[in-house]
Order: C-alpha cells, then structure tokens, then sequence
C-alpha cells in the first residue's frame, strides 16, 4: 500500500464535501451570536439601568402581568411588602437577575440583597420597622409556619399544575410571543422538573400533589375564616405572601383545578384577595398589561413624600472640605 | 499494541458495569420486599439506627413515633434501599406499598381508624398543617445542609459509620438538591438564621404547654419531635444546635417528654455512639 496515500487520504480536504461542513458551521455560529447579541439589546435598550437616591428601594423584577402586577407571587409578595410599609422604591423590570440566580431582588443604598424573604427580613432592620408589631408572640410564630406552608409546599403544586402536560394556558400568561415563549415555556418546565424532583414533591403522582394542594389551600381557608386578614383585623407581614400566592392562583392559573377549587369551593379566599388590592393597589389597573390605564413604570418613584431630607450640611461639608 | 489496548478498556468497563449493578442491589430503590411478613403488622423500612437517636432521618423518627402513639403493630426492616419513589421511610402492609411519611400516616389512620387530631378545631388543624409543613419543608433543608455540607467531616467521623466516600456523594448530592430547591443558594450565616427563626417560632408556640396543642399529643408532634431529634442529636456542636440548648429548654423538654413517653428504649434503638449494635 502506498504510505503518501494512506497519508493524504487522512489529512488533506477531499474536495467539496469538506468545505460544506464548515460554511454550514460558520453560519450557525454567526447566527447564534447574532441572535444573542439582539436578546442583549432588546433588553437593555428599553430598560435603563436606575440610580436609586438615598434610602430608596430598586425593586428588580420580570416585568407586569396580563391581570396580576407580576406573574409571579414573590415580586408581587416583595412589592404588597413595600406599598404596606410605605417605603420609598422604584421598579426595575429589566428582568436582571441576582447573584444567586434567583428574582426578584433589591438594591438598597448600593447594597444588594435577593430572596424575597431575606428582603423583607433586610427592610425591617434598616429602616426599623415591624408590621407584626401588633401581633402576640405566639401569633408571629403561627404566620410563619403558615408562610412556610405557602412558600415551601403550596407553591410548587401551582408549578407543577401550570408546567405539567398542558402547557397552553400558561402561554396564555407569560407576557413574550414567539421563539422567546417557547424558549421561556421550555426552559422553565425543566428548570421546574428539576427543582421539585430535588425538593421532592415531584416524585409524587400528579393526584398525590393535588391532594396535597387541596389540603393546603383548605388549611389557609379554614385558617382565614372570617377574619379581615390571616391573622386578624390588621394586615401583617404573611399577607404579602399570601396576597401574592392566591393572585396567582385567581387571575394567572387559568382552566387549573386550583383556580376552580379556590373560586367554587374557598370564596373568603377570593373576597380576601379584592380586599388585599383595595387596600394595596388603588392603581391595579394602572399595573397589569391588561389594565384599563396600565402604563410602563420602569423608574417610577412610589412614596416619594417619605424620602428623607436632601442633608444640606453634609454638602456644605464636602464643600468645604 | 492495539489488543492490549482493547483488553484494557473493556475490562474497565466490565468492572464499572458490575460496580454499578452491585450497587444497584445493595442500595437501590426497591419496588417491594422479597420477604413475607406476618399479616396485618406495618413493616417498617428505614436505614440502620444512629448513633445517638433512633434514626438519622427526621421522617423515620416521625413514623416511628406516630405508629408507637397509635400502638400499630410494626416491625422494622433496616436496610440501605430507599422505596419506589428514591426515598425513605416507606411501608409495606398486607402486601400494599406506601412511600412517603406523610401518605403512610394518611393511609394507615384510614385502615385503623385513628385519629390524633380528633379533638383540634377546624383552625387548629389548619395550624398543625402550618407547623408541619414549616419543619419539613423549611427546617429540614437547613439541618441537613449543616449536617451534611457545612459539617460533613465532623459528621462522618462522630456520628456515622457511613465510608466517608458515600458521606462525600450524600454532600454533592444535597448541595445539589437544595441549590434546586432555593435554599442552598444562601450562604451558610443566612441558612443558620433560617433554621434558627424555625426553631424560635416552634419554641413560641409551644410556650408552656406539653405538646404543641395542649396536654395531649397529636400528629404535628409526631412530625415536630422527628425534626428536633437531628438537631439536638444528629448534628456536630454547631452555633445552630446551641441556639436551641441554650434559648429554647421548653423544646428540649418537650423532646425528652415525647422520648420517655414513646420510646423508653430509646438507648436500645442507638448505637450508643457507633459502640454497639442497635438491639432494637
């Protein structure tokens, strides 16, 4: 056999059928920057980078809902927490994420902070506030579990009702058209496989999960009664949570079972909920995609009467200085 | 030479192939036991004892505690396989599976009748379903990450005989399964604050009371004493488990309570420190 041919049949190019291969490569990879690089600018060409003045929030969340300020519970829980405690913020609906790759986060001061419940836990220390202050101590304890119940268990049987074989009606509410749905659609249905097979709710049959839904939203039911909020005549810390969950549940979940046992079976829950957005969001219409008045607010300043004072003589300092 | 080569990687494979399917026998999931047990007695599925408390899982402890309360007739069946669903406990009854502490409580208060909760109000119910959920779907995750991750080199040395190898795989695998879950994207000081605001909010319910809704024990405090016990015994000294020494005796009190009630061989059912084998 001749050596030089064995060697030029394994190392030159034999003609055409090379050189195909590596225009169709050349092009996929032109694409796949090119796509990546119009993401990038479609994102950030409507969606200015905020500078918060002193003590104000920047509240990073996904953007509206088509009939919920957010599509999902814990923006909407973070931002019910601020318009409750009256604290200065302006949201950013960018749709950055935090450092821990989780959303919604907050910026405070230069300062950042993600999950929602660290947050909350962050604002009440910073700025010395407590809106469980007129609960007994047993009371507090009692929200809590309940707002581990709603956050840790409830939740994840709203995921896997809305990401499970139909995934249509969810299309209905993530606010994108398009490659940018189907992409979104897809990649969350697997993201949310993973996280409930690692939380482990889902190993259970889809029966065994409903069952576990329906206890819950009857324990909050039963719970709630007929009191004004969870825990009493006054609003607390766990209605956010709750506020945000259930929202979720009535206006974002549609044709689900838990949409349908919510408003046949539990109606203090629903009578809660348009209570909630009387009293927290007198502008609901103004905030939701679908509103009759909604309007963009990506860098509207809400509370701005409860900014501090410009501090006039640490400018006179500086001046001096 | 090429045959020496493919001698070599086949035999490499053969080996990984037998590794694999050993393992899968020692440790895999099984579908049902090939024993056949005596009828209407709940076997109970569950790893080997601990060291210095019945099991180290919260939910074996919780099962166990649940079936000493309602005196169901059970015995255990300690072996490293997990049930159908990947997880543990799981029992078997008169030939019927169940996965899941919480299915199998369910499931066998329908078949005996029992019910723990029969004197809770609607509201109170709702309240232990709150409590429950909040130790085993929040505390839970906590104690574990402290066991086996920030811990885990104290933990395989004092209070498991577990090879530190499968001690390294159980940390990958829960860094893993909380990084998913949400939790284990905290750092370290955030995750101890969590399970620390956990064990203030059970130490405030409780108060003075003997259990978590008065003098008579329910189902909650089943699920409650399951997930204090591997705080108080299966985890290192940690500034967690002094939280709860140090800041809440109601709760240390109210598990040595649950322990001289419902396991009073309780030493029997522990290694007593990886000295001996567990008689029970």
């Amino acid at each position: 056999m001749c050596v030089l041919c064995t060697e030029q049949s394994s190392r030159a190019p034999s003609g055409t059928m090379d050189i195909i291969p590596n225009f169709v490569l050349g092009l996929l990879s032109l694409f796949i920057v090119s796509t990546v690089l119009y993401l990038a600018f479609l994102r950030f060409r409507y969606n200015r980078k905020l500078s918060a003045p002193k003590d104000t929030v920047i509240l990073y969340q996904i953007g509206r809902g088509p009939r919920s300020p957010s599509i999902s519970p814990f923006p909407l829980k973070l931002e019910t927490f601020l318009r409750m405690n009256k604290i200065p913020y302006m949201n950013d609906h960018s749709a950055r994420f935090s450092s821990k790759g989780k959303t919604p986060w907050i910026e405070y001061n230069g300062l950042p902070v993600a999950d929602s419940q660290l947050v909350i836990e962050f604002l009440k220390r910073e700025r010395n506030i407590d809106p469980n202050l007129h609960l007994s101590v047993e009371d507090r304890a009692i929200a809590r579990g309940f707002l581990k119940l709603i956050e840790e268990n409830l939740y994840w049987t709203m995921c896997l009702e809305m990401f499970g074989d139909n995934l249509e009606p969810i299309k209905t509410v993530i606010p994108y058209r398009g490659l940018k749905l189907w992409f979104t659609v897809k990649m969350l249905r697997f993201l949310i496989g993973l996280e409930t097979w690692g939380h482990g709710i889902g190993r259970h049959t889809k029966e065994e999960v409903w069952l576990i839904a329906v206890d819950d939203m009857t324990a909050i039911s039963n719970f709630l009664g007929d009191k004004k909020y969870l825990m009493g005549d006054q609003p607390s810390e766990v209605d956010c949570a709750l506020f945000g969950m259930l929202s979720q549940i009535v206006l974002h979940m549609p044709g689900s079972r838990h949409e349908k046992y919510i408003k046949e079976r539990l109606p203090n829950l629903v009578n809660y909920c348009d209570r909630m957005r009387e009293k927290f969001w007198p502008d609901w219409q103004s905030r939701i995609l679908q509103g009759e008045s909604y309007s963009y607010d990506h860098g509207h300043l809400y509370f701005k009467e409860n900014m501090p004072e410009p501090d006039v003589n640490s400018y006179d300092q500086k001046k001096t200085s | 030479m090429d045959w020496v080569n493919n001698l070599i990687f086949f035999s490499g494979l053969i080996v990984l192939l037998l590794a694999i399917l050993v393992s899968r026998k020692l440790w895999g999931n099984s579908s049902s036991s090939n024993h056949s047990y005596l009828s209407d007695t709940v076997v109970l599925h569950q790893f080997h004892r601990g060291h210095y408390a019945p099991s180290m899982s919260a939910f074996v402890v919780k099962l166990e505690t649940y079936l000493r309360m309602v005196k169901i007739p059970y015995m255990n069946v300690h072996e490293m396989k997990t049930g159908p669903k990947g997880k543990s406990p799981w029992i078997e009854y008169n030939g019927e599976t169940i996965c899941d502490s919480s299915f199998i409580i369910e499931y066998l208060n329908k078949k005996f009748g029992m019910d723990l909760n029969k004197d809770l109000s609607t509201s109170e119910r709702a309240t232990a379903r709150a409590i429950q959920k909040m130790v085993e779907e929040n505390t839970y995750w906590a104690v574990l990450l402290t066991r086996w991750v920030y811990n885990r080199d104290r933990t395989s040395r004092t209070l498991t005989h577990i090879p530190w190898f499968f001690v390294w795989l159980i940390d990958r695998r829960t860094r893993r399964s909380t990084y998913y879950h949400g939790i284990g994207r905290h750092t370290p000081k955030e995750v101890t604050q969590i399970l620390t605001d956990d064990v203030q909010a059970l130490s405030d319910i409780l108060g003075e009371k003997k259990y978590m809704f008065g003098d008579v024990p329910t189902e909650v405090d089943c699920a409650v004493f399951g997930q204090l016990t591997q705080l108080l015994w299966c985890v290192p000294d940690c500034d967690a488990k002094h939280f709860i020494t140090d800041n809440c005796p109601n709760l240390v009190d109210y598990c040595e309570r649950i322990k001289n009630q419902f396991w009073p061989d309780w030493e029997e059912c522990t290694t007593k420190g990886g000295k001996v084998a567990a008689t029970k």
